[in-house]
Parts: structure tokens; C-alpha cells; sequence
């Protein structure tokens, strides 16, 4: 069984490296992004596309990781996406009411334990869709 | 025990008046309507009175008379059968009638000068337009158009107020002679005659009367509305500087907080043994950088807080009805890794009821408090969390008490200023910012909450949230329980 493909785009390069050493320890395939923009035109390509991406808020703009969640929200909603922001909940109010319960916000710093709960977490609530589906 | 009880009082910005359309200025629909309802009103009073003149007419007509009040013709009769009409027509259209381009309340108040006017042209015929000061009445309509109307449509109300007064004038003194028309008040105007010259000088001057009260009160109307649509620019400007600070605060926080979040993610992954083995002493060193790190990312995450707190603006801030026992679960399930760390068991009790909040706040109000009473007690300890609700008065209470170290009688009026700072406080609390107390503040006074602060230094403090009106069900009868 193939490890699960995860993409994580963050512009502080001692945040990649942090998720990137704990997810790659218990075996997940980790792609880091430095702009949203790499991310985005990564996933053109069928191959590369990831089974969770973990976005940061504010990378280029105050919000490209908003926007960019939308784009992926719409054209690959099979993709789980998980938000590792340091401003936490603070940002529940940039989001619709609708979408309020089943965004994931994760607060920085980067916590092994509750990061790679949550990820297990998501990877299997897409495992049992894929399964109804 | 020492005992204090704290309310504040927020007051809401008024709403917008006016609507920009193009160079004209004039009043928004929502202002237009209601005073079209206060015309409609003032009109009901207008038929009463006239009603109650003819009753006067029915039953002490001879008494009246002796007054030198009279009357020979039916008109008042038919003013109030008109004005009623109208004035029932203009509810429907208002209320009844969706809005179209000939149902709008420009429109209706149009259609209400007019019919006012011919009205009013009636009556002066009747009383005397030259030989009563009647004719002044049509200033009153010249005035209402300067005010709700732009300039150029109150222009074109004067000009109709002049056609139909000019109308009545020649009717009366050119077209009928002047002793057959009938006079309400018998005074010494009605005594002398008039001749056809003085009443066309008479119609002259009340032209040039009409227009110079158009020219002052439009010019008076025009300088109100420019002041008021600068007001309107202002308070946009002021709503889009809002949005600014916002950004920009949201921009400071990111910015202050990322290097410490960096620090920590770094220290996680050596205490994680992502790094490789750590020795005891290395081991505690990064536990104790950690936990500073971590208070001054609460508190800058705080400072935000309690700035997007006091930017709410309570004309739009959505009160929503929700369940206080959702709220303080959600709150304990967030504090319980707090309370672990000093083995405090927080403790749920009381009834469940709904209250109309912004859920948010209420749910930050609640956390500050039951995250102070965990920091200000002792290790081991217990914290109560009680609600209680009066059928009564509907109203509700939930206490939040300690057993910890207490407010001192001096302090405690002081707590809620922002930034305030105990020394005793802050010798158990080495993080303390000063900052929760003051969320709580305002959290409270934007939900209009109260909150009663019983403390005893050494014994313990409870803050007791009170809710003044809340929804009482009789199914509701849930208990909190943890």
C-alpha cells in the first residue's frame, strides 16, 4: 500500500522542515511548498496530486491561503485540506457560516502528537467516503 | 467577603439618512416613509378636527354663530370625505402595494402634496383668499417640499403652489363676485372690499413670499443634507478604516507570533525525540522556554482578541439564541488540558437555558473566566461551575468559583481595567498580561451581560455572569453535568 501523499505550504522554512521531519518519520510522503502558487500548479499534473494538504493563511497575501483552499475546495474536493495558521481561530471569521463546523484550523506551533491525529483523522474520514462512494 | 457588581452600557451608531442621486440630494426611502406615515397622521388628526367642527356646526350652530362662525356650503364635508380617501389610499399604497416605479414613496408623497394642495385651494376659496391670511397655509407645504424633496422638485411644488393660488384668486375676484362666496369668520378683512387691482398686487406679493420661502428653506435644506452627506462619507470612511485596523492588527499578530510559533515547533521536535536524544537538564530548559513562548503567543493572540472586540458594532452584530451547556462544554474541553496540568477538576452543575448572544463572545467571556479561576488556584484544587436559573424574572446566573488565592478589597474595583496589574496576581500568574479581564469586559458589555465579583483573599473568588432575559422553555430542563 502506498504511503499517503501529503502537500504542505508554508513560507517559514523551519515550520516545513518540522512538519516534514515528523510526518516523514511515520511514513508519510511529504511534498513542502514555499508559495501557494507552486502548490496550485503542482496539482495540474495527475501524479503529484496529494490526499491532504496542510495550507497555511497568510504566505503571499493576507489571505492566498483562503483563496486557495476555495480553488481546491471546487476542482478537487477529494483532496482533505487542513489549515496550520498562527493566528488559530482567529480566522473562523474569514469563513462562510456554512463551512464553519468541518474546517480544520490547527493552531502553530507544530505539536507531533495532535498533528498527526488529526491527520489520521481526516485520511480515514476520506478512506470511508471513498469506500460509500 | 467583598462583593462587586459590574454592567456596562454600549450605545449603537445611528443608522444612515441620506441617499446620493447624482447632484440632487435628497432623503433615503426609509426616511421619506416614515414621515409619510406622520403625514398620514397628522392628517387623520386634521379630518378629526374637522369632524368635530361640523358636529359643533350640527348641534351649536347658534352659539357658533354668535361667534361670527358660519356656514352656508357643504365643503368641510367634502374635504373630509376626500382627505379620508386619500389618505387610506396612501396607507394601501405604502403597505399593501408592492414597490414599482409609480409606487415608490416619492411618489406617494407627491401624490399627498398634491391632493393636499387642491385641498387647501378649496378651503381658501371658500374662506377668502384675499381677505383671510388662509392663503399663508400654502407656505406650510412649500416648507415640507423644501425639506423632503430636492430643490428643483420643491421649485416645481412652489410653481403648483402659485398656479393654484393664482387659480383661486382670479376665480374669486374675476370669474364670481366677491358676495356670493361664503365666509367662515366674519372679521373686519371680510368687511372691506376688495377690488380687482389689490387682489392681483395680493396674489403678486404672496408669488414673491412663496419663492423666497422656497429659496431660504431649500438653501437652509441643501446646507442640512451636504452636512449630512458628509457625515455618511465620514462614517463609510470610518467603516472601511475599521476593516484596515483589522487586516493590519490581524498582519501585526501573524508577524509577532510566527517566530515564536517557529521556537516552538523547533523545541516540539526535540522534546518529541525527532532530534535525537536529550538530556533531563536539556530536557526541562526547553519545557520552561516553551511555556513562556507559549503565554506570550496567548497573550499577543489576546491583544487581537480583545481588539476585534471592541471593534463589534452592535447594528450588526448577529445575537443568536444558543445553549449556555454547548458553550461551557466547548469551553472546558478547551481548558481541560490547563486544568490537567494542576490537577483542577472543573466541576459542571446547574441547569441548562438558551440566551440570546453573540455565541462567539460568550463563549470567549466564559473561557477567560474559567481559565482565570484555574490560574489563580492552587494545584490540586476544584472550580465550580453553577448556573441558576429565575423563573421568576427569566432570568439566569452561572457562578464560576475558585478556592485559589483570591482578589485583595482594594484591587477588586480595578480588575477590569485593561492592562491592570496585581503584583499579588502576577507573583502566582508570571504570565499574566492583564488583558483577560478586560476581554471579559467588553465581551460582556457588547452582550449586555452583568457580572458580580465575590472574592476573599486566601478563601477564593466566583464571578457570577448574569443574564437578564433569557428563553425559558418548559421542556427545557436539561442539567450540566460534567
Amino acid at each position: 500500500m502506498m504511503a499517503p501523499r501529503i502537500a504542505h505550504v508554508d513560507d517559514d522554512s523551519d515550520i516545513r522542515e518540522a512538519v516534514q521531519r515528523i510526518l516523514c518519520k511515520h511514513g508519510y510522503e511529504v511534498d513542502s511548498y514555499l508559495s501557494m502558487q507552486d502548490f496550485v500548479d503542482s496539482l495540474r499534473d495527475d501524479k503529484n496530486r496529494p490526499d491532504l494538504a496542510i495550507l497555511d493563511v497568510m504566505v503571499e497575501s493576507m489571505d492566498s491561503g483562503l483563496t486557495t483552499y476555495a480553488k481546491i475546495h471546487s476542482s478537487y474536493p477529494q483532496i482533505q485540506t487542513i489549515f496550520l495558521t498562527s493566528l488559530g481561530d482567529m480566522i473562523r471569521p474569514y469563513f462562510e457560516d456554512g463551512s464553519h463546523e468541518w474546517v480544520c484550523i490547527m493552531e502553530k506551533p507544530v505539536e507531533p502528537i495532535s498533528l498527526l491525529g488529526i491527520i489520521n483523522d481526516r485520511l480515514r474520514m476520506q478512506g470511508e467516503a471513498a469506500q460509500q462512494g | 467577603m467583598a462583593i462587586s457588581e459590574f454592567s456596562w452600557n454600549k450605545y449603537g451608531s445611528q443608522a444612515v439618512l441620506v441617499d446620493s442621486n447624482g447632484d440632487r440630494l435628497k432623503l433615503s426611502d426609509d426616511v421619506l416613509v416614515s414621515n409619510i406615515r406622520w403625514f398620514i397622521k397628522f392628517r387623520w388628526i386634521l379630518i378629526a378636527g374637522l369632524i368635530i367642527f361640523e358636529l359643533l356646526m350640527l348641534f351649536a350652530a347658534e352659539t357658533l354663530a354668535k361667534l361670527g362662525v358660519t356656514e352656508q356650503q357643504n365643503w368641510p364635508i367634502a374635504i373630509i370625505a376626500i382627505l379620508s380617501l386619500a389618505n387610506v389610499a396612501y396607507l394601501y399604497a405604502l403597505d399593501r402595494c408592492p414597490p414599482s416605479k409609480y409606487n415608490s414613496p416619492t411618489m406617494n408623497l407627491w401624490m399627498q402634496i398634491v391632493v393636499d394642495l387642491i385641498c387647501l385651494s378649496v378651503v381658501v376659496h371658500y374662506i377668502g383668499s384675499t381677505s383671510t391670511p388662509i392663503s399663508f397655509f400654502y407656505v406650510l407645504h412649500i416648507a415640507l417640499a423644501c425639506i423632503f424633496f430636492s430643490a428643483r422638485e420643491s421649485l416645481y411644488v412652489t410653481i403648483l403652489v402659485c398656479v393654484m393660488d393664482a387659480i383661486v384668486i382670479l376665480v374669486e375676484n374675476f370669474l364670481f363676485t366677491q358676495d356670493s362666496l361664503m365666509t367662515l369668520i366674519k372679521n373686519h378683512l371680510t368687511a372691506d372690499s376688495i377690488h380687482r387691482d389689490g387682489a392681483l398686487l395680493w396674489m403678486f406679493f404672496l408669488d414673491i413670499l412663496f419663492f423666497t420661502v422656497w429659496y431660504v428653506v431649500s438653501r437652509l435644506s441643501l446646507i442640512v443634507r451636504t452636512h449630512e452627506r458628509h457625515l455618511v462619507d465620514a462614517y463609510k470612511q470610518l467603516n472601511q478604516a475599521q476593516v484596515e485596523k483589522d487586516q493590519y492588527a490581524v498582519l501585526m499578530t501573524h508577524q509577532l507570533k510566527s517566530p515564536l510559533d517557529a521556537i516552538r515547533s523547533q523545541i516540539n521536535l526535540i522534546t518529541g525525540g525527532y532530534c535525537g536524544d536529550a538530556s533531563p537538564g536539556v530536557m526541562d530548559a526547553l519545557g520552561k522556554i516553551n511555556h513562556r513562548a507559549q503565554n506570550m503567543g496567548g497573550m499577543i493572540l489576546d491583544l487581537l482578541r480583545l481588539e476585534r472586540l471592541k471593534d463589534t458594532c452592535l447594528d450588526t452584530a448577529i445575537f443568536e439564541s444558543v445553549s449556555v451547556k454547548d458553550i461551557l462544554q466547548k469551553c472546558i474541553e478547551k481548558l481541560i488540558p490547563v486544568a490537567n496540568s494542576k490537577n483542577i477538576a472543573l466541576n459542571l452543575s446547574g441547569e441548562d437555558f438558551n440566551c440570546k448572544v453573540i455565541p462567539d463572545q460568550l463563549g470567549i467571556l466564559l473561557e477567560n473566566i474559567i481559565a482565570n479561576a484555574i490560574v489563580y488556584s492552587h494545584n490540586n484544587a476544584v472550580v465550580e461551575i453553577s448556573s441558576t436559573i429565575n423563573r421568576h424574572d427569566k432570568s439566569a446566573a452561572i457562578t464560576i468559583a475558585d478556592h485559589g488565592i483570591g482578589i485583595e478589597h482594594k484591587d477588586l474595583p480595578n480588575i477590569f481595567n485593561e492592562y491592570f496589574y496585581s503584583p499579588r496576581a502576577a507573583l502566582h500568574n508570571k504570565s499574566t498580561s492583564g488583558i483577560g479581564l478586560s476581554i471579559v469586559k467588553i465581551a460582556a458589555e457588547n452582550n449586555r451581560l452583568k457580572i458580580k465579583v465575590a472574592s476573599e483573599p486566601g478563601a477564593g473568588t466566583s464571578f457570577t455572569v448574569v443574564f437578564d432575559e433569557i428563553e425559558l422553555s418548559d421542556a427545557q430542563s436539561e442539567v450540566l453535568e460534567t
